[in-house]
């Protein structure tokens, strides 16, 4: 591949650049310097993308990291330079941008890399591999919507675009990116009302926007009250605006969400935790009207200063007493993330383990499913990964030792807050004309 | 951790499934044989692991702890937002959305807008943030419905939305903002200019939404065409393009073709059935006819009388009504020849035909007497001049078994008059010559090739 030797080009060249810039030094000579290894640290500034390297990170302590991408610093010498980075032990979303001094040069493995990658290419190519590279060397300048200007918004969801937002009363870190309209796109922090979710680039206009902001509550019906915590039903296609900003916002927390479809199919069931200045969006889950694969939810969200207080398995147990109230059985949409799925793993654990400790008697699975709402597959799933269904004497029994059972009760955690049913006031959606 | 190794058989979810509280459960309920044992052990190592899981779990779990990206509070939030709501006694009601509302203003100035604001106003209090705002809004909603009345909405984004909203008729509809003409023809100069950057309405629930078919996963918000959507994937395979019209008309032929066989099927096993039936006929008619010439012969032979024209006229008859009766006609009691219907000599006979026929040749020499050659009443022998004459050539003769020339046909005459040459006894069936029973026999319904 011709691209690879650009690369190397680019290496060389930016050798003997960095020596007349702020960087000391090094003692031999510009010609050999850049392919003496490890030792290239120091003279190959700016670094790659592709680099791996040890990143101090919010523990003070070292991680591994990869350049994801690069950017010049306003008013900085020609190789000063923040970088984009991905740990690698960690979720994508804890990539962010880095000051050089966080990271460690003597680590530097450019060289090593480069040259994995360049046997890579040479020898066996993966699929994976020939479509980083290129996505590296996109053309740019295509406009109309091909493969290469796909790549290319593919390669731009790699970075996030909004690194902060304001939404009340915190500023919270962004963990995706989030397809905001081109005009907002440039901006590091927006902004969000916390009512009615229209977002802004400056605080000024937030503060503007509050004094005349109508809404106290997400604009739709409150179904559900339960000391300060209210649950709003939302119709998307009556709150249009309000669902769109919802889910711009949701996707900012949500990797494999899409904002590809309209919100009019969609229900948004917003709790919230309601003071003398309002009800304050805790998180929500999103389902569709008419769900062709038994759906009961679609995307679900707690945002991040309210994680890990039980409002998640709060939403979770929410969208089956809707479920129970259609007399359906449902299913979250997949694929879960990391954090869903244990969520989910732990309400289905609760709810089943403690069905099965009071229930005498034989139970299938299909009563199980009847009782909860939860789809069969899910039961099974669940049972299994918890080794409580044994094949015995030629047929399947369900292994309820009280002792096994509480040691994983006890490791699914707290149920969270209950769901009282009887303050849920609710009936399903119906097409209206 | 170990599994079994067999295979379990998959779960059913309909089927009742025991609840075993206990480890003891299973020792209780097995006797202890050796493969039991082995899943009792199982079990209790299930349950040790289980319990070294556990006692692991407290230290895993803090590593499990998924880190997650920051957030800070905000320090002028308590001055931000007021403390003026208090909840209903009852649940909230939803209003409509505030587009439908109206009197709310929807728009936010943005950067440009505020930076194009404070170098207009450059110091001097000529226009507020929040009237520009209104302006603004007003301006949009204006040239939305211009656009409405002018019916060029488009459903989705695609070209450059176009301004259509004119400076006086702007001016005209915002006199009660009493705003000067100067200020709202800058405002309206800015707005315009900055519409045909965007090429699109700058109020966000005014802009159209990205086509169906755009792939640009930047552009968000498509319309689903949800009412379209058929209930089950095999419905959904079948959509609505021309492809699958032909594929569906492609069906409809093959299906109309196999009907057409088969309709021909049904004719032909129809007419099979028919063929029997008047076969089935044709035999009970000609059981009976050959009880009868056999009774007339008999009489014939005791009287002394010369017949044969008689039975061939009766015949004659006979064939004729048939033709007609054809299908239909059943053969009973009714349908008994009426020369022979009041004679109780038939019906004495019919029961008593079977021995008869037996017993008869031997008893009574008389069809020994007969010529061998022609067996058959009502058919004339063929003449073997008349056939030279009219160039007819026999069948050429095979060789018998013994070396012999015997012939293997009978020729005849028919009753329809045709040339007849029987390979086959028509009544035994048997090859001519080869017959056990020289015996009388009688023309079965010609054959088409014959």
């Amino acid at each position: 591949m011709g691209s690879m030797k650009d690369t190397k080009a680019e290496n060389g060249a930016a050798a003997p650049a960095s020596n007349g810039g702020g960087a000391p030094p090094s003692s031999g000579g510009g010609e050999n310097l850049p392919r003496r290894g490890r030792s290239a640290s120091m003279s190959s500034l700016p670094l790659e993308v592709g680099t791996r390297v040890m990143c101090r990170w919010r523990d003070q302590k070292p991680h591994p990291v990869k350049v994801i991408e690069r950017r010049k610093i306003p008013f900085g010498g020609p190789n000063d330079y923040e970088y984009y980075v991905h740990y690698t032990e960690f979720n994508r979303r804890l990539d962010e941008w880095v000051k050089l001094e966080q990271l460690d040069l003597d680590t530097v493995e450019t060289d090593v890399d480069e040259k994995v990658e360049d046997k890579v290419t040479s020898l066996k190519m993966t699929r994976h591999q020939k479509r980083k590279i290129d996505e590296t060397h996109v053309e740019h300048g295509h406009e109309e919507l091909d493969a290469a200007s796909l790549r290319e918004h593919e390669e731009f969801t790699k970075v996030k675009n909004i690194a902060k937002i304001e939404l009340g009363r915190y500023e919270i870190d962004t963990w995706y990116f989030s397809p905001f309209p081109p005009e907002y796109s440039d901006s590091p922090k927006l902004f969000f009302c916390e009512f009615c979710l229209n977002f802004m680039k400056r605080k000024e206009q937030l503060q503007r926007h509050m004094r005349k902001c109508d809404l106290k509550h997400p604009p739709g019906d409150e179904i559900y009250r339960s000391g300060t915590l209210s649950m709003f039903e939302v119709d998307g296609k009556k709150n249009k605006v309000y669902g769109q900003n919802l889910c711009y916002l949701a996707k900012l927390f949500l990797d494999h969400k899409t904002l590809y479809y309209d919100v009019d199919l969609f229900l948004f069931y917003v709790l919230c935790e309601c003071d003398d200045r309002g009800c304050h969006m805790v998180g929500y889950f999103s389902k569709e009207k008419h769900s062709e694969e038994s759906y009961n939810l679609a995307c679900i969200l707690t945002l991040p200063p309210y994680q890990r207080k039980g409002y998640g398995k709060f939403l979770i147990a929410f969208s089956y007493e809707l479920s129970k109230k259609e007399g359906k059985v449902g299913t979250p949409e997949r694929p879960l993330s990391d954090l869903g799925l244990l969520s989910y793993r732990g309400y289905w654990t609760r709810v089943l383990l403690d069905i099965l400790k009071k229930h005498k008697g034989n139970i299938s699975i299909k009563e199980l499913s009847d009782m909860t709402a939860i789809k069969p597959d899910d039961i099974l799933s669940t049972l299994q990964t918890l080794d409580l269904i044994q094949y015995r004497k030629g047929q399947h029994v369900i292994c309820a030792d009280p002792k096994v059972l509480d040691r994983h009760l006890k490791a699914a955690g707290r149920g969270g807050l209950e769901v009282d049913v009887s303050k849920l006031i609710w009936t399903p959606y119906k097409e209206q004309g | 951790m170990s599994r079994l190794s067999i295979r379990p058989r998959p779960l059913d979810i309909h089927k009742k499934l025991p609840i075993v509280k206990s480890v003891k459960d299973f020792e209780d309920d097995d006797t202890p044989t050796t493969t039991t044992t082995t899943r009792n052990s199982y079990f209790h190592r299930f349950a040790a692991e289980n319990d070294n899981e556990t006692h692991q779990t407290p230290s895993k779990k803090k590593l499990q702890e998924i880190p997650t990206p920051q957030f800070s509070t905000v320090e002028t939030y308590e001055r931000d937002y007021s403390r003026t709501f208090a909840q209903t006694a009852n649940y909230v009601r939803g209003r409509g959305a505030r587009a439908e509302i109206g009197e709310f203003i929807e728009y936010d100035l943005d950067n440009e807008d505020e930076d194009w604001l404070e170098e207009f106003s450059n110091e001097r209090k000529i226009l507020s943030p929040e009237k520009f705002e209104t302006i603004l809004f007003k301006l949009e909603v204006l040239d939305h419905k211009a656009r409405e009345r002018s019916g060029v909405i488009t459903p989705t984004f695609g070209a450059p939305i176009p301004v259509l909203l004119h400076l006086d008729a702007a001016a005209e509809a915002l006199q009660s903002l009493s705003i000067r003409f100067t200020v709202l023809q800058s405002i309206y100069n800015y707005w315009k200019s900055k519409r045909e950057r965007w090429q699109k309405p700058i109020l966000r629930h005014l802009q159209p939404p990205p086509p169906v078919n755009d792939t640009n996963p930047y552009n968000v918000f498509r319309p689903r065409e949800k009412t379209h959507r058929l209930h089950t994937r095999r419905m959904q395979r079948r959509e609505n393009s021309v492809q699958s019209f032909e594929k569906l008309r492609q069906v409809r032929r093959s299906l109309e073709q196999a009907k057409r066989v088969v309709e021909a099927l049904i004719k032909r096993e129809e007419m099979k059935r028919e063929l029997m039936e008047y076969e089935v006929n044709l035999q009970r008619v000609q059981m009976k006819y050959k009880h009868e010439a056999q009774l007339v012969e008999d009489q014939m032979t005791l009287l002394g009388l010369q017949v044969p024209s008689k039975l061939a006229s009766s015949d004659d008859d006979y064939m004729g009504s048939d033709d007609t009766a054809n299908g239909t006609r059943q053969v009973g009691p009714t349908s008994v020849h009426p020369r022979y219907a009041d004679s109780n000599f038939f019906v004495v006979h019919t029961g008593r035909m079977k021995g008869e026929l037996k017993r008869r040749p031997v008893s009574n020499g008389w069809l020994l007497k007969r010529d061998p050659d022609d067996p058959m009443l009502f058919t004339r022998p063929l003449d073997p001049n008349q056939l030279a004459a009219a160039g007819i050539m026999q069948p050429p003769c095979a060789p018998s078994i013994n070396g012999s020339i015997a012939p293997t046909f009978h020729g005849r005459i028919g009753r329809g008059g045709r040339i007849i040459f029987d390979r086959c006894n028509p009544l035994l069936r048997a090859p001519i010559g080869q017959e056990s029973l020289p015996y009388v026999s009688y023309p079965r319904p010609s054959p088409p090739n014959g």
